[in-house]
């Protein structure tokens, strides 16, 4: 009985080979930093609003809801989310000479709870904006139901943030709101919403 | 033969699209959305919130404003309750779910008419009106339209929120007559009709789905007593239901309609958040121990009216008469007192002729009128019965049938005064202040030798009377205006009154009532004058010293006032104020300050300051315009609200996912208006319609209308799914009635992303 062995060409890659190899691994490595880079563009996009009016210039995420026939300067409401849409939201309200962030969340707080149900306020917390002016932070939390009387939806819980201050004689009022659940993986996208914030 | 098939079929044909194309041009019943703008509502114990009274309530706008019936929710001794439960359907078919709560922004008592304005949720807290979805609302339509035998669609919850919204279809069997509302002030159900008082404060829709009226049981007050009074709960909380717990009344069944026409300046007002206030002299509260009575000496009937009085006392009608109105004199009433007129004919009640009890829409004193008109009268013998908070006060009969009488009668007088020519100037029923008031009457088959007898009143004590011998001068027929009255000392402000008899025994034939007040100045006297409008800052500041007729950069408050001369105490006058032609408040009440003077001041005031518009001031007394001034306020003319339009598509649908079927919860309808498409959308809330967000179970509601073939463009999204888009969506007519007609309900699918 013939055995005939089969074995394998032991002899390395060729140059060319080796070449292709690594140029295929960084094109792999530089279109996904690309496809990185193209997604931080599409998720972090912003679309510009300014109220001259109000002094107020603002980036806000692109998509969302633009909204400024309400109490407020502007609002902007994030569509896509499912229950709670997150919210930012700027508002100005005339103040007092002697009035202080405190007395301004004192009034929030007692406005709301007539308005809100189950709304819970934490303590005020200072807060500095990216150029160094002072604020205070307000959070809280309150249970929101779609206002339809013929539908029937699941009440969220929803957790806010205010940033309060007194700018220019008036109460500055920035607003962020969210699902209780979103609250912290959307913050970020705030954070950004106010460092880009003009006032 | 086959020729006039042809011409036959064709005929048929063409009275089929005839047919059919009528019946597109004109709105239909639509049932549905009648159902959903119908809520129950619940008068509730502040405390405890038990219930205490039900009744039923129409949407009439968008910004959840309801129309009912007064009785349904004023606490009172029946129902002491002051928390107002508003409960609605969420389905058709579905019984009523409590779901607001809401507070009375216009009411009136004696019409028995009341708005709420929905402004809180059911936990109490407070609903801002930015914040209140856009609510299912009606059309009003002209009441003054409705005919007899009109079929009329009524919609209310017929028991205590056990059952869905009823419609039920009537029949108009009558029209009642009264002062406050001219020949329709009521409609008469025909007595089959077995409508459940809880009903009351409910809709009545024409056949374009327009509501013409409110249905209106017996008010429960403590002098009547309900039908029913249900205990559901213990509210003494002592562990059992008993009779020592408040229990439910249930009023008798709806046998009244109460055209809308009267609601009109109350919904204008209430929508418009307009309040009108006289501060100089309010509208005295009417508080008065005595008991409302009726001069039971002194009933008569006529068959025509004029300026509320009765043109020619009858003493019996002919046959063939089609109107009959019963008058008398009243005292002592307000808008609490209960009133009801029962008709027998030969000794068989009338349902038709008699009016169920109803609050009182008249004045304290005063002369009333009740009757119908336009329909006939069937020969017989009437019997009317006046009952006052359920007692008889007064009965008074009359015969129809017959020829007519050929009796010497007086009618149709009216008062003036004469110039110098002796020709009688200014026939009214207001006169002014001065010497000598004349009246003008026509008399019909005087025979010489008849005696007449004029007896003259003055704030009801008799002034003078005079009594005259017929001759053959004056005439069989004709008309007189030589019977005056010159008083000791001259005419002097206040109500004045006259009484034509004729023959022995004196019979009365006819009488009339004027008002003595102001200056003599040409055809009318001069009571009011140098109205002006004054700006001020808010409702609580005092106004300017600079009066103008337009303020085009707006007001918060306008200050109204005016002079006035030679007004009696207890004069009646009327205030009324229009926007933009339309009236939103009319008060006629008793005069209650010094006779002459100046400055009389009225504030018209609103939360967020005066809509822009063209505001009117009217003054009348006796229905007669004595001063009108107008004030333009911004742009002069009220803006446009387009959610304020009824008309239109009700859409809604479920949006699921494509795999599983089920609801998407949160997902996000947008319907874009017709100015933009997909490409040029860029998330503005301007460019939206209409915005929809589903609830668990995928289900959405476009709560605004959709207008037809309208190219609106539609945008899907929901988390974790490729979005929707469509652009040029658009409904006809035809294609709703295709899909089963409104409101059109989608159903969307979504594939994950």
């Amino acid at each position: 009985m013939q055995v005939i062995e089969i074995i394998s060409e032991s002899e390395g890659l060729t140059l060319r080979q080796r070449w292709a190899t690594v140029f295929v691994i960084l094109m792999s490595v530089l279109f996904m930093l690309l496809g990185l880079n193209l997604r931080n563009q599409v998720l972090n996009a912003t679309t510009l609003y300014e109220s001259p009016q109000a002094g107020v210039t603002a980036l806000y995420p692109q998509n969302w809801l633009l909204d400024t026939t309400g109490s407020y300067v502007f609002r902007v409401r994030d569509m896509s989310r499912s229950g709670f849409k997150t919210t930012f939201q700027v508002s100005v309200q005339a103040i007092g000479a002697d009035a202080q962030e405190r007395n301004l969340a004192d009034r929030l707080s007692l406005d709301r709870i007539v308005t809100f149900t189950d709304y819970r306020v934490e303590p005020l917390e200072p807060y500095i904006f990216a150029d160094g002016r002072e604020a205070q932070a307000l959070n809280y939390i309150y249970v929101a139901t779609d206002a339809s009387p013929f539908l029937q939806p699941i009440p969220t819980v929803v957790r806010g943030l205010d940033i309060l201050t007194i700018s220019g004689g008036q109460a500055v009022v920035i607003t962020y709101r969210a699902d209780a659940n979103n609250f912290d993986a959307e913050l970020p996208r705030f954070e950004q919403f106010l460092r880009q914030l003009q006032f | 033969m086959r020729y006039w098939i042809f011409f036959l079929a064709s005929t048929l044909l063409g009275m089929y699209s005839l047919s059919a194309s009528a019946q597109q041009d004109t709105p239909s019943l639509d049932l549905n959305r009648i159902q959903r703008a119908t809520v129950f509502v619940i008068q509730a114990s502040d405390s405890d919130l038990d219930t205490r009274c039900v009744g039923s309530g129409t949407i009439v706008r968008f910004d959840g404003l309801i129309l009912t019936n007064a009785h349904n929710v004023v606490p009172s001794e029946a129902c002491p309750g002051n928390e107002l439960i508003i409960s609605m359907s969420l389905e058709a078919n579905e019984p009523p779910v409590p779901k607001y709560r809401a507070s009375i922004a216009q009411i009136d008592l004696g019409l028995d008419l009341a708005l709420l304005r929905i402004d809180r949720e059911l936990d109490g807290r407070i609903i801002e009106p930015e914040n209140l979805p856009i609510l299912p609302f009606v059309e009003l339509g002209n009441s003054n339209d409705v005919i007899l035998d009109d079929t009329l669609t009524l919609a209310g919850y017929p028991d205590l929120g056990n059952s869905p919204t009823l419609t039920q279809r009537v029949a108009v069997a009558a029209f009642m007559a009264e002062p406050s509302g001219g020949d329709k002030s009521w409609f008469k159900l025909t007595s089959n009709s077995a409508v459940s008082g809880l009903m009351s404060g409910g809709g009545a829709y024409n056949q374009q789905g327009q509501l013409v009226g409110v249905p209106t049981s017996a008010p429960i007050t403590s002098s009547t007593t309900a039908d029913n009074c249900l205990r559901l709960e213990d509210t003494n909380g002592d562990g059992f239901v008993n009779s020592d717990d408040a229990c439910v009344p249930i009023s008798s069944s709806v046998t009244v309609i109460r055209p809308v026409n009267f609601a009109r300046s109350l919904i204008r007002s209430a929508s418009l958040q307009l309040s009108v206030e006289p501060l100089t002299a309010p509208p005295p509260q009417v508080v008065t121990s005595e008991q409302p009575s009726v001069d039971d000496e002194r009933l008569y009937f006529a068959t025509s009216v004029n300026n509320n009085l009765a043109t020619q006392v009858i003493g019996s009608a002919p046959a063939g008469t089609t109107s009959l109105y019963l008058f008398f004199d009243y005292f002592n009433f307000t808008e609490e007192t209960v009133y009801e007129v029962r008709v027998s004919v030969d000794s068989v009640p009338s349902d038709v002729f008699s009016l169920p009890p109803v609050r009182w829409s008249g004045g304290t004193n005063g002369l009333w009128h009740i009757g119908s008109t336009g329909q006939p009268w069937s020969n017989g013998n009437y019997e009317f019965r006046i009952l006052v908070n359920g007692l008889v006060v007064a009965t008074a009969d009359i015969t129809v049938g017959g020829v007519p009488s050929e009796q010497a009668s007086f009618s149709n007088i009216v008062f003036g005064i004469k110039d110098d020519d002796g020709i009688l100037q200014g026939e009214s029923y207001i006169l002014p202040t001065g010497n000598i008031a004349s009246t003008r009457f026509i008399y019909r088959n005087l025979e010489p030798g008849t005696e007449a007898l004029f007896a003259w009143y003055y704030n009801g004590v008799l002034l003078t009377a005079a009594s005259d011998i017929w001759t053959s001068d004056d005439g069989v027929d004709g008309t007189r205006d030589d019977i005056s009255i010159e008083p000791e000392g001259g005419l002097r402000p206040g109500n004045y009154r006259v009484d034509l008899f004729i023959g022995t025994p004196p019979r009365l034939s006819v009488t009339g009532d004027f008002v003595v007040a102001g200056t003599p100045e040409g055809v009318l006297p001069n009571v009011f004058s140098n109205i002006e409008f004054l700006r001020a800052a808010n409702a609580f500041s005092p106004p300017s010293s600079v009066p103008a007729t337009s303020f085009t950069d707006g007001a918060n408050t306008i200050y109204a006032q005016f002079d006035w001369q030679q007004i009696a105490r207890g004069t009646l006058w009327t205030m009324q104020w229009l926007v933009d032609g339309e009236v939103f408040y009319e008060q006629t009440s008793a005069w209650n300050t010094d006779e002459t003077g100046q400055d009389f001041q009225v504030r018209l005031t609103a939360p967020d300051g005066l809509p822009d518009g063209t505001y009117t001031m009217n003054l009348i007394i006796n229905g007669v315009l004595l001063e009108s001034s107008q004030v333009s306020v911004g742009i002069g003319q009220l803006g446009i609200n387009r959610l304020e339009e009824v008309g239109g598509l009700q859409m809604g649908g479920q949006i699921v996912d494509a795999d599983s079927g089920e609801g998407i919860d949160g997902a996000t309808f947008v319907l874009i208006t017709e100015d933009f498409s997909i490409a040029d959308f860029v998330w503005d809330a301007e460019q939206i319609y209409a915005l929809a967000i589903a609830d668990r179970n995928g289900r959405f509601e476009i709560d605004r209308p959709l207008e037809f073939d309208s190219p609106y463009s539609l945008y899907i999204i929901a988390e974790g799914y490729l979005p929707i888009t469509q652009d040029g969506y658009l409904i006809s007519q035809e294609s709703l009635e295709e899909a089963g007609g409104s409101p059109l309900d989608l159903l969307i699918p979504m594939t994950k992303d």
